[in-house]
């Protein structure tokens, strides 16, 4: 009986630390597998052909999200640097044109929603940021915006950002690695 | 040293056990209890027009600010599910559908409408539909039909909702 009791002890064991270090793998992914710059970005998203991590972390961060024929989903959670984002900086965000019908950039906590702020504003998008001549826009992120385009943090913590691109062609729906995707260049930081 | 061998060899069979489990199943878990979740919210198999998003109302995780969703949670176990809309004029739309394991296994945008409505039967595989129509299969009863519609402006929500409200999501009965 106590041999018994030991070895069903052994399994229960074996099966939380393999099952709590699944969840772990599952919490620290991003979302996307392919690194572009500051980007994450998925290829799979959506797709049949996903693996079971990919669909654990797309369900987990951005379930519905559509394959990358209808829209690509770049993520960064640092700037082009490499530091994290941090709420207490402004950034700048300068893009060239994206092919693509549409295209945003939302602001995010690091669980996936979206942060209140007193400005209930979110996003930007091609709809609204502006553009010079040859196309090239910019954004800018900061604890206080100073303007209609610029996005507020709202939080003195960390944050993603997420660029979408709907109906995507050429270039970014083939190899969005060949695409010069938006840098995130961090200027000052506050207290 | 060797009685040790067989109780970490059955430790680490059930680790991997356990890891693969929950790699496998999770997509499928949250997957469900969205459903379940919408389904408690809207009810099962209709549209259920979610105001615009903003901070104090994300009904999933990551949701885009800049559309509009109407969302099916459907069961198609005691019949195909009907699932008609049309595009929007002038504003991007489209129409998917998430199986229970997260696949896209339908999707159609308003280019590809082309101005005409359309209409899809969600059916299991092997259930009968009626002649004609568009089948698109799943090997489980569940999942999410989701329409998404862009917003130039938030303030235009409310001149689309009424045209969003035209979709429709329903189930055609008892399979024949």
């Amino acid at each position: 009986m106590r041999g018994l009791f030991k070895y069903v002890a052994i399994i229960v064991l074996g099966v939380l630390l393999g099952g709590g270090a699944g969840i772990w793998h599952i919490r620290s992914g991003g979302f996307g597998d392919t690194p572009i710059g500051p980007w994450l970005y998925s290829k799979l998203a959506g797709s049949v052909a996903a693996d079971d991590q990919t669909r654990s972390v797309i369900a987990l961060y951005g379930l519905l999200a559509l394959p990358r024929s209808e829209a690509l989903y770049f993520t960064a959670k640092s700037d082009s640097a490499g530091r994290p984002l941090d709420g207490r900086c402004h950034y700048r965000i300068d893009g060239a044109p994206l092919a693509a019908r549409w295209w945003s950039i939302t602001l995010y906590n690091p669980e996936g929603y979206l942060i209140p702020n007193r400005w209930h504003r979110h996003s930007i998008g091609s709809l609204a940021a502006q553009s010079d001549a040859v196309g090239r826009w910019q954004v800018h992120i900061a604890p206080e915006p100073r303007d209609t385009t610029t996005l507020p943090t709202a939080t003195r913590g960390g944050f993603d950002i997420t660029l979408r691109a709907y109906r995507p062609s050429g270039q970014l729906l083939n190899d969005p690695r060949q695409v010069q995707l938006p840098t995130i260049t961090r200027l000052e930081c506050g207290a | 040293m060797k009685r040790w061998l067989f109780p970490l060899a059955i430790f680490l069979l059930a680790a991997a056990a356990g890891h693969y489990m929950v790699m496998h199943w999770t997509a499928d878990f949250i997957m469900a209890r969205a459903t379940d979740k919408m389904a408690g919210r809207g009810g099962w198999n209709r549209f259920l027009h979610a105001a615009p998003t903003r901070a104090e109302y994300q009904p999933v995780v990551r949701p885009s600010p800049d559309l509009l969703y109407s969302s099916c949670a459907f069961d198609v176990s005691n019949g195909p599910v009907e699932i008609v809309a049309a595009p929007i004029p002038d504003h991007y739309s489209s129409i998917s559908v998430f199986d229970a394991h997260t696949n896209v296994i339908f999707v159609r945008n308003d280019e590809q409408m082309a101005g005409q409505p359309m209409r899809i039967l969600l059916a299991l595989n092997g259930q009968n539909v009626p002649a004609g129509a568009e089948v698109v299969r799943l090997s489980a009863p569940r999942g999410i039909a989701l329409q998404r519609i862009l917003l130039a402006d938030p303030a235009e929500a409310q001149r689309i909702d009424p045209l969003r409200r035209q979709a429709q999501c329903r189930a055609l009965g008892h399979e024949g």
